[in-house]
């Protein structure tokens, strides 16, 4: 009897799973989920996606070791050059607080002139774990969000560079960012 | 035959790879750079400034060319002025 009671839940559980793979193919070839990046996804989808981002990069970026001297002039002043050049249009500088790039894309990039409890974002853990996160994040980019990987046109050291640089840069005022960032000599003005 | 077609992928994947490292080197950059406006730094009170800040090592690194410059400018200036100021007091004499 209580066989019989198994084999048709199990019968059930099937029928179930099968229906629910059905429906959702059915679902991504019918094409009503709206792709446009100025339509956002649902709460569940936007948690879905989230979850999956952050605990992928948590699992390989928490290996990362840090190099000691990420809190150098030297590496400041590198990676600013690299950061105006390649990241600000997208992460902003202080006192600017929007561009094209954030209004448009989808999810918007962190501005990340602000400081980590004011990005909008989640706070992802402390110094060590956010030093481990950008790099593993500006070197691999993240899939479908518009973040470029930039390890294969860029050395780790350079990568590094612009991490000191990201979390320095909500100390600096914009007269400070500029200075900083400028590649030019300042000699060549005069 | 094999080895001119081996040798040809050879250099024709090393002149691939080069140039690809060579569009993101940071020389590329300078063409259109911006220089430093170091008018603010020059405004600061050095003796209040943190000297072992990063920030600060770094912002004294950038505009350490036209820091100098302008001390020089005003030590010529000083020298200047003193040297008119003996001309004019050698004159009364």
């Amino acid at each position: 009897m209580s066989a019989r009671k198994f084999l048709s839940c199990g019968k059930c559980l099937l029928i179930t799973v099968g229906i629910a793979i059905v429906g959702g193919v059915a679902f991504l070839y019918s094409g009503l989920y709206p792709m446009g990046a100025d339509v956002p996804h649902n709460a569940l989808t936007y948690w879905g996606l989230e979850t999956l981002r952050e605990r992928s990069i948590e699992r390989v970026a928490s290996k990362i070791e840090v190099p000691n001297d990420m809190n150098t002039s030297a590496r400041l002043l590198r990676g600013g050059a690299d950061y105006n050049d390649m990241c600000a249009s997208c992460h902003l500088a202080p006192n600017k607080k929007q561009s094209d790039f954030t209004l448009g894309l989808y999810p918007s990039p962190p501005n990340l002139s602000l400081a980590r409890d004011e990005v909008g974002h989640a706070n992802h853990g402390d110094e060590l774990y956010s030093q481990q996160r950008h790099f593993w994040i500006i070197k691999h980019g993240i899939k479908a969000s518009g973040m470029p990987a930039w390890g294969p046109s860029h050395d780790d050291q350079r990568i590094w560079d612009m991490v000191a640089f990201i979390n320095s840069l909500p100390k600096l005022s914009p007269e400070q960012y500029q200075v900083l960032t400028a590649r030019g000599d300042s000699s060549n003005e005069h | 035959m094999n080895t001119k077609i081996i040798t040809f992928i050879m250099a024709l994947s090393t002149a691939v790879f080069t140039l690809s490292a060579q569009a993101h080197d940071p020389k590329e950059h300078m063409k259109n750079a911006e220089k430093p406006d170091c008018t603010a730094m020059e405004k600061m009170d050095k003796s209040k400034m943190d000297m072992q800040d990063p920030i600060t090592q770094a912002m004294m690194k950038q505009c350490m060319d036209t820091m100098d410059m302008d001390m020089d400018e005003k030590a010529e200036d000083e020298n200047e002025s003193q040297s008119h100021a003996d001309e004019s007091t050698e004159h009364t004499h």
